[in-house]
This record gives structure tokens, C-alpha cells and sequence, in this order.
């Protein structure tokens, strides 16, 4: 092996770094106790960056010394404790019990004075202990069970909510796009070069009512449904422009205009002096059923 | 059992950390207060620079120290020194906090000059051979530094570095060596 090369292709620092695996880690002491050059260069990469670490040192705040003593000593006795509760469920009944723990009973005292004092180990009887265990047993199957339930929520929630997100952006898009046709058809409305029309009905409609928007610059149509009586199965509205007293085909309505839901863009017309609706058959007709005139208008 | 005769800094460092570790052996509560004293400094100091966050290091620091009283039979004095092991189990640690879930959202984006640690000044007193931040770093150039930093405190390899900052994986390994170099010089 190139020892050199070795030094070279940064798994030192990789060592020192703490990214290798153990199987890496153990390769690498190996090579190391049989190099003493690989040792070396090993233990400077390791001291520089242990120096480098020194240089970012922070004094704590004086009160965290007790907090985070007090905190580590309470998680250490938590443990303790299990594993206690764990090795006594072992043991017969009759043995004497605490045979197992060793730890000193000493408090730990800071310089500062303060104390933090340990907790006195529960002398229970083993009857009571054995209550305490099945106890403690049943209120972790419990504790699991919840646990498990309350997981299997949380991931219905989720999926929940997200259905829920996917819907309502999709609904945010279909309104978005909605809002930028009726700015349109409002930039129409208040455009000075659209002149209104209104369609009335004739005596067959009374009621029937339509407004045309002619802009003669553009050439644009647009139809604005008020009231129009629903067209027969296979029928459909068609718009006329008369220009000269000869009807020229403006386009069919579509039925959501014709049933007022919406204004729609119609055929260009070069030249009208009125307008006019008549029902034909789905499709259109190049001229007129006079029959079925419903609504007509003058510009 | 210990020769009482060191006289430089440096063997009585060595010489409390001999005992230090001896006592954690015993399992000496009480060793946990002066593990304390010793290293919180330079830990809190990490992991600070680490998760940016005070409370949250503070966390750590204690998540730290009962990892290290637990896993403490795992530790190998030959290996390496304390200072060492016990640096990599907090930096692994707060890495490991930075990179839950929880804890991304709204702090990935922080810059690393942004935080907490780099406007704290480091404690001038905290040991004989310290080496300011400063003139350390100073030593460094900037693209050292960087990469140091996030090896580092980001917790990437040398491959994450490289696809991180769009750099042939062999460019990193050189900054990352140099770097080191110019460090470990600075100590001797």
C-alpha cells in the first residue's frame, strides 16, 4: 500500500470527522497502528481539529451549570430506575433485592454551593414490588397501544390533509382562471368602444331580453344573456347581425350563455345595424328561420 | 497509582484527565461535575455554533452528558483523548438535532455568521495553550474556512461538501487536508 497516498485521500479527516462507518473507523486504526507515519498524521489532523473546536469555546451562563447537572443526574437516576424495575423481575422473589445497584450515595456539590441532591432509591416490600412491575408492564402495553393509535391517526390526518391541500389548489387554479376570463368580459363592459345593444323579445318571447356588445372598431361580438327561453331538445339560439336589412351569422350560443351564465365572444362582424336571435336546429343554418325570431334590437 | 510529579501545563492537564476518565470508570457521580467545569465551555461553544440556539444547546449539552455517563464503557483511552470522544459525541448530537425535521423548518436558511456563537466572544481564560478564534481563523483563507465549517458544524462529508459548493470532490479533499494542516500547526 502507498502510505502517501493513503495520508492523501482524506479519510484521516474523514476519521477525525466522525463520518466513517465503524467498519471504516476499525480499517483505518489498523493502518494506523501498522504506520506509524499513517499514526502520526492521524493524531495531527485529530489535534487541529480538536483545537479547532477549543477555539469556539463559550462560557455557559452561570445558572445552566446547576440546570444541566440537576437534569443529566434526574435522566441518569430515570434509567437507573428501569433498569432496576427490570433486573429485579428476574430475580426469585426471595432474593435480597438492591443486591444489583452499586451507585454511591455521595450528593454532588458545586463549587458555587449548590447541591443537588439525589433521590432516595424506593424500598419496597417484593409483594409491592411485584404489583409495582405488572403495574408498570400494563401501563407500558397501554402507553403502546395509544401510542399506536395516536400514530395511526396522525397518518390519517396527514393523508387527510393532504388531499385536502391537492383540492384546494386545484380549486385556487379553477378560480384564478375563472377571475381572468371575467376580467376580460368586465374589460369588455366598461371598454368605451363596445356600443350595447339591447335584444327585446318579440310578442312569441315577451320576456326574453339579450344585450349584444358591438365594438365596430374591432369587429368583436360579445352576447349577454338576460332571459331567454330554454331552446327544444336538439335546438340552439343562433345570433344574427343585419347588415343592410341581409342577416349575416354571428355564431351559435353556447348553453351556458344562453341560459345567462356567462357572456360569450361571438363571430366577427364588419358591419351591422342591428342584431338578431333565432332558434335553429344544433349547429347553425346559413339563414335565418324567421318563425323563430325571439329577440331583436337596433344598434 | 498515579505519579504525582508533572509540572508542565500540559502533563497536569493530562494527569486530570487520566483521573477523570478513571473516575467516570468507577462511576463517580461526582466526576460529572468536574467533567462539567473542564469541558462545558468548549462544548457549549460547538454546539452552540452548531443548532444556533441557546436553549437548545443547552438541551444538548445535557442529552451529551447522559450519553456519555451511559456509553461511557464504550470509550478506548488508547484510541484517542477524552476532549476528543466526548467532542464528537455533542457535535453528533446537535447535528443530529439540526437535521430532525422539527428543527428545519425556518433555521436551514440562517447563514452560519449569523449565529449566536460567532457574536459571543470565546472565554480568553478557558486554557493555558488556547488559541483565539481569531487568530486561528485568520490563518485560514476563506474557502479553508469554509469547508472546515461545514465539515465541521454541518456535519457533511467531503462528497456533500463538493455537491454543496459545486466543487470536484478532489478540490475539496486538498482544501480539507490544507486546512487541517495550517490548524494542527497552529497548536505546536
Amino acid at each position: 500500500m502507498n502510505i502517501q497516498e493513503y495520508i492523501e485521500s482524506g479519510i484521516l479527516e474523514e476519521y477525525a470527522l466522525g463520518v466513517l462507518n465503524e467498519v471504516e473507523r476499525a480499517e483505518v486504526e489498523r493502518i494506523a497502528r501498522e504506520h506509524p507515519e499513517v499514526h502520526r498524521e492521524l493524531q495531527q489532523v485529530i489535534s487541529g481539529l480538536d483545537a479547532y473546536a477549543e477555539a469556539h469555546a463559550v462560557t455557559p451562563p452561570a445558572d445552566m451549570r446547576e440546570r444541566v447537572l440537576q437534569g443529566w443526574q434526574q435522566a441518569i437516576r430515570n434509567t437507573a430506575e428501569q433498569e432496576k424495575l427490570i433486573q429485579t423481575a428476574d430475580v426469585p422473589a426471595s432474593a435480597p433485592l438492591m443486591t444489583a445497584s452499586a451507585s454511591p450515595t455521595t450528593p454532588i456539590s458545586g463549587s458555587d454551593g449548590a447541591v443537588v441532591r439525589q433521590l432516595s432509591a424506593p424500598q419496597e416490600a417484593p409483594s409491592r414490588l411485584k404489583w409495582l412491575i405488572a403495574a408498570s408492564v400494563a401501563l407500558l402495553l397501554l402507553s403502546g397501544l395509544g401510542n399506536y393509535l395516536l400514530y395511526s391517526r396522525l397518518q390519517e390526518t396527514e393523508a387527510n390533509l393532504e388531499v385536502a391541500q391537492t383540492a384546494q389548489s386545484r380549486y385556487a387554479a379553477t378560480q384564478q382562471a375563472a377571475l381572468n376570463e371575467r376580467d376580460q368580459q368586465l374589460a369588455v363592459l366598461r371598454s368605451a368602444d363596445f356600443r350595447p345593444v339591447e335584444l327585446k323579445g318579440t310578442p312569441k318571447a315577451p320576456e326574453a331580453l339579450a344585450r349584444v356588445y358591438y365594438n365596430a372598431k374591432t369587429n368583436a361580438v360579445y352576447v349577454d344573456v338576460r332571459n331567454l327561453p330554454a331552446p327544444p331538445a336538439g335546438k340552439q339560439y343562433q345570433l344574427w347581425a343585419l347588415d343592410n336589412g341581409k342577416p349575416v351569422d354571428a355564431g351559435m350560443l353556447a348553453s351556458a350563455t344562453a341560459a345567462g351564465d356567462s357572456i360569450q365572444q361571438m363571430k366577427d362582424i364588419a358591419s351591422a345595424q342591428a342584431f338578431a336571435m333565432t332558434v335553429e336546429d344544433a349547429g347553425g343554418v346559413p339563414s335565418p328561420t324567421m318563425s323563430t325570431l325571439t329577440v331583436i334590437g337596433n344598434l | 497509582m498515579l505519579p504525582v510529579s508533572a509540572t508542565t501545563p500540559e502533563s497536569a492537564a493530562l494527569e486530570t484527565e487520566v483521573l477523570l476518565v478513571q473516575r467516570l470508570r468507577d462511576r463517580d457521580e461526582g466526576a460529572m461535575t468536574i467533567f462539567y467545569d473542564k469541558y462545558s465551555a468548549a462544548l457549549y461553544g460547538v454546539i452552540l455554533r452548531i443548532v444556533k440556539k441557546e436553549e437548545i444547546a443547552e438541551d444538548v449539552l445535557q442529552e451529551a452528558m447522559v450519553k456519555i455517563w451511559h456509553s461511557f464503557p464504550s470509550y478506548d483511552a488508547e484510541k484517542g483523548r477524552l476532549f476528543t470522544w466526548v467532542m464528537n459525541v455533542c457535535r453528533n448530537l446537535a447535528i443530529d438535532k439540526i437535521r430532525s425535521r422539527q428543527y428545519r423548518v425556518g433555521s436551514r436558511t440562517q447563514p452560519i455568521e449569523e449565529s449566536a456563537a460567532l457574536r459571543q466572544a470565546a472565554e480568553p481564560s478557558f486554557r493555558p495553550e488556547h488559541i483565539g478564534l481569531q487568530e486561528m481563523t485568520n490563518q485560514l483563507n476563506p474557502e479553508q474556512r469554509q469547508i472546515v465549517d461545514l465539515l465541521y458544524f454541518g456535519g457533511f462529508t467531503q462528497s456533500e461538501v463538493a455537491e454543496e459548493l459545486n466543487l470536484p470532490l478532489g478540490t475539496v479533499k486538498t482544501r480539507a487536508r490544507a486546512a487541517i494542516k495550517v490548524l494542527s500547526k497552529l497548536i505546536r
